[in-house]
């Protein structure tokens, strides 16, 4: 591990897209637009994708799969929606709540 | 091949088809519209974006005050300048800027989970998303920095902050020998991202 260099791109790549495919970008969009509008708290979705991407590293190497960012991104939307209920019936909007 | 190697063809499908899946379920339970997140994302792509901490950098190069006051209270003095508004999510709040000086080198990384300042610094280059990235330098970062080109004396101490936690940290590089002549706006030009990541210095004016 301590032998894998960085790749030379690293400091040249300026001009490369953020995002590489349109499902990740949508992904990010969702996640922060969830949190603007009040329906979780940023740290809400921080922490579970701190959770997301701990799983990933605690994973022995053989079992857990190329490294994909976005997928943990996912895993975490997924989790943070289900955890505040925004897909439940009776959810209350809190753009309505405060109105 | 062993099983090592052998990953499911559809993943890439698979994270889209939920993703689509998750934004169209939310917009049928009202949550909320077909609009919104390409709104969000275009306030994103056309706001939060690392011109925003060029021209910080640059003020804090022309104004020692504004640079004290800089690193004293981040969010205060950033709402001295006329920038963009940061998000709800965007963390502009917990904005907190260090600043390099003779012997001393900032480097900012996020080990857990990648956050990064986006108001002043935009979106992160994919690399520093990498866990090899974090994981090397918080562990090695002179090894690190002298890979990305940036080469400092045993006598430079390098300072690694970790975002982690509830600071968005952006680093203020050294103002470049030989730009006292310049103007604000020319010498924003001189800071990159990388810069303020700390993974590289200012671009002197005869590099640029």
């Amino acid at each position: 591990m301590a032998k894998t260099r960085l790749h030379p791109t690293c400091v040249t790549d300026l001009e490369a897209p953020t995002f590489d495919e349109d499902w990740q970008r949508r992904a990010f969009g969702l996640a922060v637009a969830l949190a603007e509008f009040g329906h979780y708290r940023w740290d809400d979705f921080q922490q579970a994708l701190i959770a997301a991407i701990g799983s990933w590293q605690d994973a022995p190497c053989n079992t857990r799969g190329r490294w994909e960012y976005y997928e943990h991104w996912v895993t975490a939307l997924n989790n943070v929606v289900r955890q505040h209920g925004l897909l439940e019936d009776g959810y209350i909007n809190p753009e309505d709540a405060s109105a | 091949m062993t099983a090592q190697f052998s990953y499911p063809s559809d993943r890439e499908e698979s994270s889209a088809a939920q993703v689509r899946a998750l934004e169209a379920l939310l917009i049928e339970k009202g949550v909320i519209t077909s609009g919104t997140v390409d709104k969000v994302l275009s306030y994103f792509e056309s706001e939060m974006t690392p011109l925003n901490g060029r021209k910080i950098v640059a003020r804090a190069w022309v104004d020692p005050d504004f640079a004290r006051r800089l690193v004293a209270d981040t969010p205060a003095a950033v709402a001295e300048l006329d920038l963009p508004e940061g998000m709800a999510g965007a963390e502009g709040e917990h904005l907190a800027a260090v600043m390099n000086e003779p012997g001393i080198h900032n480097l900012v990384i996020c080990s857990l989970c990648s956050c990064f300042p986006w108001p002043v610094l935009g979106l992160p280059p994919y690399w520093y998303k990498n866990p090899v990235f974090r994981a090397r330098a918080a562990r090695e970062p002179r090894a690190v920095l002298h890979e990305l080109g940036v080469s400092l004396g045993p006598d430079t101490e390098i300072r690694v902050w970790d975002s982690s936690g509830h600071s968005r940290w952006f680093v203020v590089p050294e103002r470049p020998a030989g730009t006292e002549g310049m103007s604000e706006e020319e010498l924003a030009q001189l800071v990159t991202t990388e810069a303020m990541i700390g993974v590289a210095l200012a671009t002197s004016p005869a590099e640029s």
